[in-house]
């Protein structure tokens, strides 16, 4: 969707507070607004494209203002009643109105949960599960596609011109398991940008390079 | 289609969590006590129903806080730069070549490996969220988060850099990486001069996180 999360290329946030900002976590409720999300990854069941759409969903005032892990809590509490696993009243007191069936929404175990990260995620689908559209060295064009669900093309390349310089292989695609709709296996591509491509006469230096990975359905042949 | 995440099993827990960490805060910026406040709520209230184990989420912070980190990726840093076979593998083939030293997992499933040298400088951000190479780095710096960099890294590198006390010459090539997609970057930086007779295990101590994000020479 073209939201404030988009950020790259704007202009006007100022300088990086490199010192001020250099913490994982500045206060406890912070750990646990993480937490939580790990804890209930599993149990709801959500996924991080899922999450990330809820972020980007976010009223942009809200977005720009908010904590980080204010942000998780909430994309963490909006999925939650999307699964019809809390209510808008139980989230404004803390105070649970319902049970759940916890045969269907087990909660995750310390150590398990542990492990289910040392895991990691399935992400990725065999070569021979689609085939590649596009060859190294080929010269491509980003779809010019404006979604209103998740997507991940940022605008600041959208419509231009790239090269195809490693096929990553076949992974799920963002946009459709971002909407519940399954993995759509497709490849995906890291894609070059020149600075002049992207910013014309005022790229900081024109060959400086941006690289992107973009799955197989956001490029177009040239 | 696959899931993010197995769905755990269920295990047994034995000890106590304290909830007393609220308690102790001394600050009062109502945003910062808005957001802990329904944050607690909302751990309350998972509790509650039973679907949240307070000790799963103690686990998991502390495994991310203390167990992961940018000790990870100083050890890779330093392999590479110590054994040019597993450093060719690495560049290669970098979620093979990572998760053969067991540092494999949750937003480090498929790793690029990005080589800095004489002339190139590269440098790792995600405009669209904050992807992070979570296996290697640990969880992230608030500032890689942030607006600034995420919108300006990829439109001015060169400016950022030098906010980080970066000067880069005119003929060296930035290369940026946004990453938009599955496969998280780490930045191999320059092995700093005279090191030449340290150990691995002494090298590693010279890698930072930021020369890892390429935020940093080292």
């Amino acid at each position: 969707m073209d939201g404030i999360h988009d950020l790259g290329g704007m202009h006007g946030f100022g300088a990086v507070a490199i010192g001020e900002d250099d913490y994982v976590f500045r206060h406890e409720w912070q750990r646990r607004s993480f937490g939580l999300a790990q804890a209930l990854a599993g149990t709801t069941p959500f996924c991080a494209d899922m999450h990330r759409h809820k972020i980007e969903l976010i009223r942009p005032v809200d977005y720009l203002t908010m904590d980080y892990f204010e942000k998780w809590m909430i994309a963490t509490s909006e999925l939650l009643k999307d699964a019809g696993l809390v209510n808008e009243s139980e989230l404004r007191t803390g105070r649970k109105e319902f049970d759940v069936d916890l045969a269907r929404h087990p909660p995750a175990r310390p150590d398990a949960l542990v492990e289910a990260m040392k895991r990691g995620a399935e992400l990725k689908f065999g070569d021979e599960v689609a085939a590649p559209g596009f060859v190294v060295g080929e010269a491509v064009r980003v779809r010019c596609d404006a979604p209103a669900g998740h997507t991940r093309v940022p605008r600041y390349v959208r419509g231009r011109l790239g090269q195809v310089v490693a096929d990553h292989g076949v992974f799920q695609f963002a946009d459709t398991v971002a909407r519940g709709e399954g993995a759509s296996p497709q490849h995906c591509y890291a894609v070059a940008f020149t600075a002049d491509a992207l910013w014309g006469g005022d790229a900081e230096s024109a060959s400086d390079l941006l690289y992107l990975d973009l799955a197989e359905a956001y490029l177009d042949r040239v | 289609m696959p899931t993010e995440k197995t769905p755990p099993d269920a295990g047994s827990l034995h000890h106590e969590r304290g909830h007393d960490a609220y308690s102790h805060r001394h600050d009062h910026d109502p945003v910062e006590e808005g957001a802990a406040l329904r944050v607690r709520a909302l751990e309350e209230l998972m509790v509650a129903k039973g679907l949240v184990d307070p000790e799963a989420l103690d686990s998991v912070v502390e495994y991310y806080e203390r167990q992961t980190g940018p000790r990870n990726g100083a050890a890779v840093v330093a392999r590479a730069w110590t054994d040019p076979t597993f450093k060719e593998w690495l560049l290669e083939d970098g979620t093979a070549a990572i998760h053969s030293m067991g540092f494999k997992g949750y937003q480090g499933e498929h790793m690029r490996v990005v080589e800095n040298t004489a002339g190139v400088h590269n440098v790792i951000v995600c405009t669209l969220c904050s992807c992070y190479p979570w296996t290697v780095l640990g969880l992230p710096p608030a500032w890689y988060k942030g607006s600034a960099y995420r919108s300006r890294v990829v439109r001015e590198p060169r400016s950022v850099l030098r906010e980080f006390g970066l000067e880069l010459a005119p003929d060296i090539r930035v290369q940026v990486w946004d990453s938009t997609a599955e496969l998280r970057y780490m930045v191999l930086p320059q092995r700093p001069a005279g090191t030449g007779k340290l150990s691995a295990a002494e090298l590693a101590l010279l890698v930072t996180r930021d020369g890892m994000i390429g935020t940093a020479l080292l």
